[in-house]
């Protein structure tokens, strides 16, 4: 089984995290820009993260057969934060045309704010420009009406729903989700939230059509396995292979595919290919090792 | 705008659509100059491709590179940095803020342009870089390491520590144009160093090392050439003899080289050894 990760922050996990994906059959993860664990104070902070994670980050996945993609956004805590969300937006678009990007996220709302509002409608904006779709975070706390509020003000700004991925996704906004002809995201957690025997049963009663599911893997407790977990649990309920392959693979591809050519179906058919001799900015996940051996 | 792409009909290789890409974005960059470079520059390797159109060597006002290394994206890039007269800090921050391709586009297009203080800061960053397609673009297929030398900020050391990390991730000597005659005896000494290094931990070492430290001979190159000529390895074997013959005084090899001459099996050996034996 081929699978697409459509939403883990590897920047937060460790090299055997990707061996481990990589073993378990995941081919192609997408890294959304996001919080990382406390506030950045200044714009520096927020480039040399986006460097990062178009940089040595992608390297990292690819030394593993991974292919990299990353989605880039002001994330909705920080846009709050009047110490980086005007120069964060004065960024985003250099780095909205990079290759590796596939999209403008994680945005959305969390507290739901009038300023969360605002930066998420210019980022809108910005996904219109650049001619990409949007991931969408949504809040935990108070879900429902952030779920409804989010879907009043993207149908506002006009943004073609086909283009909309609402993440963290539940039993409950599912049932405001299904019909509006946008991509539904789960987030599936080892404990709490969504776990594989929830997600089983709300595909089940669903089906596959516009679903994706994620791992959204963190520096919390969170599992980079999850999609593959869930792949099994989806087996053992009696999905056959083609509907789980539609879940995990087909969906994110087509959600995240585009004109001008960033995300190629047919790349993604090979593993990510790297001469296991380089190194980024002298650093190398060998150690020492031979290339040829490893 | 100064033209220096010796290298007319590129072009002649894109699509349609490619072509009306590049026209647009020149069109972009007379506009509005170098401050549009940050958006297009992402966009070359998948809007022009990968694909390398051509080959042959250019010579420009003693710049020399390859044009076998530049792929289509990358002479797209340098048409808009020379359309854009492009300003120095522009160019270390496309490689800084750039992803893996903009890098390397950053640092090729440096090749046939003027040495200046970009150029030494952007070497600088080849050197600490070490991603092997980044500092391939820098420093190989080209002569711009050694006309770096011409820049007040840049010295021999410089230069040394340079070819110390080719022999380290072990790209060939031969992509740096006119890098051996700049051999020194302080660099020998380094690329020696490494070599017993490398022979301590039971690993391979660079196969032109005899090739560059014949050129500058220093404490131990002698014996390092001689005993190379016995080495399993025949790309060993042909370097310790392509440098024996390129040593200053290599009269009284003359009977060792023959000795060797008798039972060596390669053609190319031999007629390097043969050199080592020619008055
Ligand atoms: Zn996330």
């Amino acid at each position: 089984m081929r699978i697409f990760e459509p939403h883990a922050h590897m920047f937060s996990r460790v090299t055997d995290d990707y061996e481990r994906m990589a073993l378990a059959g995941i081919r192609a993860i997408l890294e959304p820009a996001f919080w990382l664990g406390q506030n950045r104070t200044s714009v520096g902070t927020f480039i040399d993260y986006f460097d990062t994670i178009i940089g040595w980050e992608r390297f990292r996945a690819q030394q593993f057969g991974i292919h990299h993609f990353c989605t880039m956004g002001l994330n909705p805590r920080e846009a709050n934060d009047d110490r980086v969300n005007d120069d964060v937006m004065a960024i985003l678009p250099r780095y909205l045309e990079k290759d590796s990007v596939l999209g403008v996220g994680e945005i959305g709302l969390d507290d739901q704010t009038p300023k969360e509002e605002k930066y998420f409608l210019g980022q809108i904006e910005l996904a219109k420009q650049h001619e990409l779709p949007v991931l969408i975070h949504t809040p935990h706390r108070d879900k429902k009406k952030g779920f409804e509020r989010m879907i009043d003000l993207i149908k506002d700004s006009g943004f073609p729903m086909e283009r909309v991925l609402l993440d963290h996704g539940n039993e409950e906004t599912i049932k405001i989700t299904k019909d509006l002809g946008l991509y539904s995201g789960f987030s599936i957690y080892p404990h709490t939230k969504m776990d594989p025997r929830r997600m089983v049963s709300i595909l089940k009663e669903y089906g596959m059509e516009r679903m994706i599911i994620n791992s959204a893997a963190d520096w919390g407790i969170s599992d980079p396995l999850l999609v593959p977990k869930t792949c099994i649990a989806l087996e053992q309920a009696g999905f056959p292979d083609e509907a789980i392959e539609q879940l995990v693979w087909d969906n994110p591809i087509t959600f995240f595919e585009q004109e001008g050519g960033r995300l190629d179906r047919a790349e993604l058919e090979k593993p990510a290919n790297i001469d296991r001799r380089e190194t980024w900015d002298g650093n190398s996940v060998l150690r020492g090792q031979d290339p040829e051996k490893y | 705008m100064t033209h220096t792409i010796p290298y007319p009909d590129w072009q002649a290789t894109l699509d349609e659509k490619a072509r009306t890409f590049l026209e647009t974005a020149r069109e972009r960059v007379a506009e509005n100059g170098a401050e549009v470079l940050p958006v297009l520059f992402p966009q070359l390797p998948r809007r022009l491709g990968r694909e390398i159109p051509g080959s042959g060597l250019a010579v420009v006002q003693g710049r020399v590179w390859d044009w076998g290394a530049w792929r289509a994206c990358d002479l797209a890039a340098l048409e808009l940095v020379e359309e854009a007269e492009i300003p120095g800090s522009m160019r270390v921050d496309l490689f800084l803020h750039g992803d893996m391709e903009e890098r390397l586009m950053a640092m090729r297009t440096l090749v046939p342009a003027p040495v200046t203080d970009a150029t030494i800061e952007l070497l600088g960053e080849a050197q600490r870089t070490n991603t092997v397609p980044h500092f391939e673009a820098a420093i190989c297929d080209s002569n711009l390491l050694v006309r770096a030398l011409e820049h007040s900020a840049f010295g021999i050391e410089d230069f040394n520590r340079m070819v110390l990390k080719l022999a380290f991730i072990d790209l060939p000597l031969s992509r740096v144009l006119q890098a051996t005659e700049h051999a020194n005896e302080d660099l020998s000494r380094m690329l020696q160093d490494l070599a017993t290094e490398r022979e301590a931990a039971g690993r391979a070492v660079w196969a032109d090392t005899n090739r560059m430290i014949a050129r500058a001979p220093t404490a131990g190159t002698l014996a390092r050439l001689i005993g190379g000529l016995e080495h399993g390895d025949d790309r060993q074997r042909l370097a310790a003899a392509e440098g024996m013959a390129a040593l200053p005084k290599r009269s009284e090899l003359a009977e060792l080289a023959r000795e060797r001459w008798e039972r060596e099996p390669r053609p190319q050996i031999r007629t390097a050894l043969e050199k080592i034996t020619a008055p």
